[in-house]
């Protein structure tokens, strides 16, 4: 009933395939009108869910709560959670034996073992990522971007308001469009420090993820390849002696959409 | 030590907005999503040396995943609360008596509550493994790790909770068994 390819035709529109399954999963589908439905299917699915699912951010209370018992966390020393039971979650009251049930051990140590390893493995990988200290830069920026207040400095939806704002506050002139209708929503621009130079940082927002735009005048592309870092994915490119680098902890995919658009704008 | 801090809030704490989304979607009451992630925040932190360098989403996600689970069985009772509107438990069918007119202005926000209860409406680890995907565009990796499951079985749960929730939406949303558009 259901085509045997199904799967394959999921795993194509998430991306997940390379270009040689992905021709062949086109080929198919051009046949096979069962996974052309499916295919709308998913793209239906999507927008659906990304234009009506709510995106709750945490509650400020909250992140102020949190932030405090990491404070009492601290001051009460250097537990290994391997080593030692930890204590009793001082605010939750609600769940007192919380720590102590089996689940929670097979659980925290399936978890932490797997991670561990990964951790591993990830270091040797990540090693030679790391040499780049402008990819460093680049998170650090983002994260910091991201904290209340950070973000942008000329908010505008309108790219004639964004651009001319760049001429004083940036060393570069990048191309800054809105994509709204392709789910990148143009939210403002940010000027930053970056590669020793006033950098000019074009921020969108795609759904519940913030995506920003980074651009540095340089032509020589020193090693820059798309990378992740601690869950940030970073892609770069080049558009004349522009370099660009979009960060985000949007999916991979979205990403690349957005850096697609831009080099198309050129 | 402060050092530590000072890189758990550099690398983990910017994905606190993702946890607490997930945790709402795990267990819908904000109070519950709110007890989960700080537990889950502060496991983390203990637990911080292990990551180094590693997914730290994926990982802190993979951490609220599993206190939730740990207090959902605390109060196994309710394994399931469904959002307020209605019991939806005959499965999609049991449509909302209290439709004002379809065509009114607040369709959108009718949409939304519409789609949230269909999520609730289905099993867990489906609305997980759709959420992970569509809203915090994850890849088949990241989910499996954060789910603990094999990539073929997100991949069976993904197509499965996708034809689910179509299925339902087109039905409630769209009007009668999918002829008219």
């Amino acid at each position: 009933m259901q085509c045997a390819e199904s799967l394959r035709v999921q795993a194509y529109f998430d991306r997940e395939v390379d270009a040689v399954s992905a021709a062949e999963i086109e080929r198919h589908a051009e046949h096979c009108s069962e996974c052309r439905a499916l295919l709308e299917d998913l793209e239906k699915v999507r927008t659906t869910m990304r234009r009506h699912v709510t995106y709750s951010a945490a509650p400020p209370a909250l992140r102020a709560q949190i932030l405090r018992a990491l404070d009492q966390e601290g001051a009460t020393g250097q537990t290994d959670i391997a080593a030692t039971p930890p204590s009793k979650p001082r605010s939750l009251a609600r769940q007192p034996r919380l720590w102590r049930g089996r689940a929670f051990w097979t659980g925290t140590f399936s978890g932490i073992g797997g991670a561990a390893m990964a951790a591993a493995i990830a270091f040797f990988l990540v090693m030679p990522a790391m040499v780049n200290p402008l990819t460093n830069d680049l998170v650090n920026a983002h994260v910091r971007s991201l904290m209340p207040e950070h973000l942008i400095d000329v908010v505008s939806t309108d790219k004639h308001t964004v651009k001319p704002w760049f001429a004083g506050h940036a060393d570069v002139s990048p191309v800054v469009a809105d994509f709204e209708s392709q789910g990148y929503k143009l939210i403002g621009g940010r000027a930053d420090y970056i590669d020793h130079q006033r950098s000019a940082v074009v921020v969108y927002q795609h759904g519940s993820h913030f995506i920003n735009v980074f651009t540095w005048a340089g032509a020589d592309r020193r090693n820059l390849n798309n990378t992740t870092r601690n869950g940030y994915h970073l892609a770069f490119w080049q558009q004349g002696d522009i370099q660009y680098c979009a960060v985000s902890d949007a999916g991979w995919d979205e990403i690349q959409g957005l850096a697609r658009l831009l080099r198309e704008q050129a | 030590m402060d050092d530590k801090r000072a890189r758990f809030e550099e690398q983990v704490l910017p994905h606190l907005d993702a946890a607490y989304r997930f945790a709402r979607w795990l267990c819908y009451a904000p109070g519950d999503a709110d007890d989960v992630v700080q537990d889950a925040v502060l496991r983390a932190f203990r637990g911080f040396d292990a990551l180094r360098g590693s997914d730290a989403k994926s990982w802190l996600l993979t951490i609220v995943r599993n206190c939730h689970l740990t207090a959902a069985k605390q109060q196994q009772r309710r394994a399931f609360v469904p959002l307020p509107e209605e019991n939806d438990e005959v499965d999609g069918h049991a449509m909302t008596a209290t439709t004002a007119d379809p065509e009114g202005e607040s369709i959108l926000s009718d949409q939304k509550q519409t789609l949230e209860r269909l999520m609730a409406s289905l099993p867990e680890e489906h609305r997980t493994v759709l959420m992970l995907r569509e809203i915090e565009e994850m890849d088949y990796a990241q989910i499996a790790a954060v789910t603990h499951v094999p990539i073929g079985t997100v991949m069976s749960r993904l197509a499965r909770s996708r034809a689910a929730l179509k299925a339902k939406w087109l039905q409630e949303v769209e009007g009668e068994p999918r002829a008219v558009r």
